[in-house]
Order: C-alpha cells, then structure tokens, then sequence
C-alpha cells in the first residue's frame, strides 16, 4: 500500500542536519512543497541551538483562518508536538502564518530526538489536519444541530475539493468485520446536497465517493487516522489509478510481442525460393576467354624474342620491330588510339 | 459458449482459405499504379460480394474481397464498461504499432474495432496457412487478453479499497 508520511523528507534532513552539524552552521533556505506549501528555516551562529522555521499553507477551508492567526485548536494541536523544543513565535514572519522557535538544546541525546524531529517536519500535516479534526469532533460531541445541510468546501490539493456534509445518518450495521469501517458509496452524478454548489468544483469524469462517519468513528486515538486517511484519499486514488495504467501497458505490450512473434512464423523461408544466378557466371566466363586469348600471344610473343639469330644483319632490328610485331587485341572496354599525322586531310 | 466460439472461428478461417486468392493487379485508373482495390473501391468487376458472419448482436467480422487485397473487419465483444475501455485501449494500442504487424490497419473500419488488409504482396512474403492461422488466433488472444486484464483490474481495485478501509 503506498504509505504517505505526514513528516516532510526535505525539511526533515535540513533538520537533521542542522542538529548533528558538529560546528554551527549559518542556513537561511526557502523550502517549496506540492507548489503552495512554503518553509522558511532559519539557523544563524550566534544562536546555534536555535532554529527559527516558519510555514505557509494554503488552508482547507477558507473561513477557517482568523483575523488573529491561526485558530486556537490548531495552535494547541501544533504545541502538543513538543512543548519543550517548539514554542510559537507571535506575530509570525511577513508571509507566513506560523513562526516556530526550536529550541535543540532541550532535545534528548537517544533515539527519542529523531522521533521528535520527525513530529517537527510534519507541521504542515498536522495543521490541516488540526481544521477537520475541528469539524469531526462536533460530530463526537454531538454538538451539530440537526438538519444542517450545508456543506463545508475543503480543499487538501487546488483543483481536489471535498465537502463535509453533517447531517443525520441512518447507521446501518452489516458485517461485523466492517463494522468499524465508515459506509461508503460511489455516485456518477453529484449527491443531493452538493446541487447548489458551483459548477466548476463539481465537474469531473471520475464520479463522487461519499463517505458517512459517526460519532464512534472519531473516539479517542481513530480520530487523527481516520483524518489522515480523509485527507490522502484523493492522491491514494490518483496512485493506485496510475499503478494500473502502467501495469495495463507491460501486459499490452507483452501481447503485441507475442502477436508479433506469431506473425514472423509465417514468413516464407529462404530455401523455398530458387534465385537465378546465371546471367553472373556468363559474364566471368567472357572475362576469361579474352584473358586466355591475350595471354596465350603474349607467351608466343615472348618466344619469338627470345630466338637468337646467328647472323646478325643491319637494319634487320628495325625492320623485326616493324613488321614482326604481334598486334594488340582490342578490348570491349578499351579503345585504340589512332596515331595522327602530320597533315590533317 | 466455447462450442459457438469454435464455429465462428471454424466458419471465419473457411471464409478466408476461400477469399485469399490474391493476385497482381495494377490500377486501371492511373497508369504505373499498384493499389488495393478493396480499399479504393472504384472497380465494381474487381471486387467480391462482402460476407458477414456474425456470432451475435456484439461479435462479428465482415471480410471483404478483391482481386489484389483483401480486408477483415473485426467487432470485439464487450459485456460492461469496463470491458468497452480496456477494449477500446488494447486495439489502439495495437492499431498505433501497425508496422510491427504489416497486415493491420492503422484506423479500423467504422463500426469495428480492429481492421486488417491483406495484398498481394503479403501473400507473397507470407505463407497464406500461418497468415489464416494468425488471424484466428488473434481473435482469440484479444478475447483472452481483455478478460485477464478485466479479471486483474478488478481484484486489484478490490486489494486497493480493503487495504485503504484497513486503516479504520
């Protein structure tokens, strides 16, 4: 199952490596998250145990952030994270909503300070999720009114609202094994009670999954579960939807390898055909005959030099390399060049 | 169910050991050309009666003949709407490498989902059993192939939800 951590892995080793840096070390970064998520952290040398970090979130709801900051049960959820190390500077940085001072001095030397570093970087998990924690736990207290319709637009990702809708349900009990589990149902077409919302936030191609969450849903420890789940339903979706599609494409393309090899089978094979190379051989045999030809007058031609004539006469070497010559035969490929004399008639 | 399967295949290979009888033609129209007259349709003499043998209301192949080509339309079955998109995916998947087969068209006829056109040339370089044999066999692999991943994309989604209901 793909797991999604609250805690933040690039403000986590910042962290971590400001606390375990063995001289203190000057760091001003600007961290940018999902494309709307800011961190700004803060560690200078003449404070080296330190570390200022300040976040800015887009919220769930926008009603939810005050004219004074951040809500009171957000804050309080934020300071549960550790009451020694992180204290809440007010007002916070220009630009941010939250100003944290972390204190590493006050942190312990064992395991327990990577646990406490690691509560640290999901700050931004547990602000957003402090706000539906908010809403769900009116439904445990049993404080909404009865017949309230209208619904509260969240948005966790631009572009991925949902609502929470409170209203009366009716809990229908089937399975024990399911029993803890909130009903769920999938609907092409908005419900009944998102009708009057406007039209762009209830565009989709992939319909609406509805979930009913009671009282008992919320009690105690499931409540920050059952909100985190709420909140990363859309991108476990989104994950899951692009697994299948990949693992769709290896199984489409295995097939077209398969198909394909089925298909070459079928080729016809080179020694079923007869190729005709004669006209290839003709041609080297013409070559030869002429060779041979020229081959032979050149041998006879050698042997008349090479006679020896006992008397030697005057004029008769210019009369032998005259009349005695052995003629040139002519090649199809090659021409005779014509001696020109003189007089041009 | 698999005894019908076996006569529309049966009745599908007969048909086509029968139409695959290609030969060269040139153009009539242009000189210098060699064109599929099945695709051009511009010569009433050149072309053959088409045959349409059905299975059912859903599943059918109509196979067209001429002189130098030949052309086999399939509609592939398609119970839901699951079926329908892995369908329609699949053979456009196939339909977009259509080189790597040579006999298969890149756009299907309209009203099927996957069309193949068979010349001359094929035949020549093909053996006309095995290209018969190919062509039933991918009937049957598309059939196959579309239930498996009907049957994997379902119990995956099942595995998906129980594991994300765990939670609660």
């Amino acid at each position: 199952m793909a797991s999604f951590e609250r805690a933040s892995p690039a403000l986590k080793e910042i962290l971590l490596r400001i606390y375990n840096a063995e001289k203190p070390i000057e760091v001003d970064h600007h961290l940018y998250e999902f494309g709307s998520v800011e961190y700004h952290i803060k560690s200078s040398v003449s404070e080296p145990q330190v570390t200022y970090l300040s976040i800015s979130t887009p919220f769930l709801s926008q009603g939810v952030f005050l004219s004074y900051g951040l809500s009171p049960f957000t804050l309080k959820m934020v300071r549960q994270i550790s009451t020694d190390v992180l204290h809440i500077v007010e007002p916070a940085n220009d630009g941010y909503q939250l100003t944290l001072r972390l204190d590493f001095s006050k942190l312990p030397h064992n395991k327990e300070s990577l646990n406490i570093i690691t509560e640290v970087s999901s700050v931004q998990a547990v602000i957003l999720s402090s706000q539906l924690k908010e809403m769900l736990q009116n439904v445990n207290s049993g404080d909404s009114s009865q017949g309230t319709y209208k619904p509260i637009k969240l948005i966790y990702h631009p572009k991925e609202p949902f609502y929470v809708i409170r209203q009366e349900l009716i809990d229908v009990v089937s399975l024990k094994k399911w029993a803890k589990v909130p009903p769920c149902n999938w609907s092409p077409i908005p419900p009944l009670e998102l009708r009057g919302e406007p039209f762009e936030d209830l565009s989709t191609n992939g319909g609406f999954v509805s979930f009913d969450i009671s009282s008992h849903h919320v009690e105690g420890k499931r409540l920050d579960k059952i909100v985190w789940s709420l909140l990363n339903f859309y991108a476990y979706v989104k994950h899951h939807v692009k697994c299948t599609r990949g693992f769709i494409q290896r199984r489409m393309r295995r097939r077209l390898d398969n198909l394909v090899e089925v298909l070459e089978k079928s080729r016809v094979e080179d020694g079923q055909i007869k190729k005709v190379q004669g006209w290839k051989k003709m041609r080297k045999m013409v070559a030869s005959k002429s060779k041979m030809i020229k081959r032979r007058w050149g041998d006879l031609g050698k042997k008349i030099k090479r006679i020896r004539f006992r008397i030697k006469i005057h004029g008769f070497a210019r009369f032998r390399r005259r009349w005695l010559k052995m003629p040139s035969f002519s090649s199809s490929t090659g021409y005779t060049k014509l001696q020109t004399n003189g007089n041009n008639n | 169910m698999a005894s019908t399967l076996r006569l529309y295949l049966t009745c599908i290979r007969n048909t086509l050991e029968a139409a695959m009888c290609l030969q060269n033609f040139p153009c009539q129209e242009v000189e210098r050309h060699n064109k599929p007259e099945v695709e051009l349709k511009t010569s009433p003499e050149l072309l053959l009666n088409p045959v349409l043998i059905c299975r059912n209301e859903a599943e059918k192949c109509l196979i067209e003949t001429s002189i130098n080509s030949l052309r086999i339309s399939l509609k592939v079955k398609q119970a839901d709407e699951l079926e329908n998109i892995l369908a329609k995916k699949f053979l456009r998947f196939l339909s977009m490498r259509a080189e790597a087969f040579q006999v298969l068209r890149r756009k299907p006829v309209q009203g099927y989902d996957i069309s193949f056109l068979i010349t001359n040339y094929h035949c020549e370089e093909l053996q006309k059993q095995k290209l018969i044999d190919f062509i039933v066999q991918f009937m049957e692999d598309i059939d196959k192939e579309i239930s498996e991943l009907k049957m994997s994309v379902s119990t995956r989604g099942r595995l998906v939800a129980t594991e994300f209901l765990k939670q609660f």
